[in-house]
């Protein structure tokens, strides 16, 4: 069984109100599962609806007023996405922000068997968005979330609390979720982690490695 | 399902729908022969519902009023990509809306799914059969019927999220609720959206 968003995210990217991380993680997993990419057309499709809702307020142009300014106004293309490095089991949503690809990355060490590589810009405390690839057998500290934390499984698989995570899977935790994930694949697991907040880590490990994962 | 509840449906319902197949014919006529009039329907009935979406999600009014005008701007320029099988076109202009609002306030654009991409799962029955598509007025018609039969404070937690505030502390604010009641308010709506459109399809 393949794991989904939960409604309430779906909701909220229909909205347009969660970080660009997210959006981007968001798209890796409505690349893959059609159900979800279904739920998010629904989601769309209700905003749409609830236009009709919305009292209509007043707008200083007219019609005409529009017609006429396509007539001098430049076409205003859609903004540009970045290129990346497009390569097999990788969406694009995420290939597109890969200067290479995911084997010849620079990866940090934070531990043995731990590797990540920083995507986000944002400072640490609006939450982070970076690659992880942890060896087989390893386990992450406990650690509990104070908003929200998105994974996306590129490859590999773990388990934690929840059950057990695939690649093309999400993991769609909110504040009350409190986790333990250990990989239990042959290969690396590796994946797309999106918060928007930082992580409370239990234990004593946990505390000493946080600063060097930095989720 | 209860009688009353489909009687009081039933007349805004058809007056909805009535609505949504006119802004999807202006769309399509925008869209094949740069019809000014349909333009000028479709201007008149959305472009101030868009700017009060804009300033409910917390632009100012100057900034919403300039926005709208390039969103409409944009609908009479790109109406040729409005596909009436895939979307209603309340549903097309709101994706435009947002991600209008996302690339104003960031510098870069919102990355979505690429349908280009190899990786691509599609629903074969869902997405690639003719039969499925045809119906999209059919499911547009369902699910403002869905919309219209969630109870007062569902509807209202999901009308208040698409088009108010930034995240569902703010709305659990507005309506003084706590969150955790936002949120399964929203699920339920979601839920039993979800059901109706399915019970509809296979009936």
């Amino acid at each position: 069984m393949m794991r989904h968003l939960t409604d309430e995210t779906l909701q909220d990217y229909a909205c347009g109100v969660l970080n660009a991380s997210m959006e981007t993680l968001i798209a890796c997993h409505l690349t893959v599962c059609p159900t979800c990419r279904q739920n998010a057309l629904l989601a769309d499709a209700i905003g749409g609806l609830s236009f009709n809702d919305e009292p209509a307020v007043e707008i200083t142009a007219t019609a005409a007023d529009i017609l006429a300014l396509d007539k001098t106004a430049p076409i205003n293309a859609p903004g540009a996405l970045p290129t990346g490095v497009f390569q097999p089991g990788v969406p694009r949503p995420l290939a597109r922000l890969l200067p290479t690809t995911l084997e010849t990355l620079p990866w940090k060490s934070f531990g043995p068997g731990l590797k990540q590589y920083n995507l986000g810009t944002q400072p640490r405390k609006e939450g982070a968005f970076k690659l992880l690839s942890l060896d087989p057998g390893s386990r992450m500290s406990k650690h509990t979330h104070e908003h929200r934390e998105l994974t996306y499984i590129i490859s590999g698989s773990y388990s934690d609390e929840m059950g057990k995570f695939r690649a093309g899977d999400i993991s769609d935790l909110s504040g009350e979720h409190n986790h333990r994930p250990h990989v239990d694949s042959d290969v690396p697991c590796i994946s797309l982690i999106a918060t928007d907040a930082p992580v409370k880590f239990e234990g004593l490990f946990g505390k000493i490695v946080q600063p060097f994962v930095g989720i | 399902m209860d009688a009353t509840l489909l009687r009081k449906a039933k007349g805004p319902d058809e007056a909805a729908q009535a609505l949504n197949k006119r802004m999807r014919d202006n769309l399509v006529a925008i869209g094949k022969n740069r019809d000014e009039k349909a333009f000028s329907d479709f201007y008149n009935h959305f472009a101030g519902r868009v700017k009060s979406f804009l300033i409910g999600k917390g632009l100012v009014e100057a900034v919403a009023d300039e926005l709208s005008q390039e969103i409409m701007l944009t609908v009479w320029r790109r109406a040729e990509s409005y596909n009436p099988l895939k979307a209603a076109a309340s549903t097309w202009l709101f994706t435009i809306a947002r991600n209008r609002r996302i690339d104003y306030l960031r510098a870069n654009a919102r990355i979505e799914v690429d349908l280009d991409d190899e990786m691509l799962e599609l629903d074969v029955d869902k997405e690639k059969t003719q039969e499925a598509q045809v119906d999209l007025s059919q499911q547009s018609a369902q699910l403002e019927q869905a919309l219209l039969k969630l109870p007062q404070e569902q509807r209202q937690v999901m009308h208040l999220s698409f088009f108010r505030g930034q995240s569902h502390g703010a709305i659990a604010q507005w309506l003084d609720l706590p969150i955790g009641t936002v949120k399964s308010r929203i699920r339920l709506a979601m839920q039993s959206i979800r059901t109706d459109i399915l019970s509809a399809e296979n009936e």
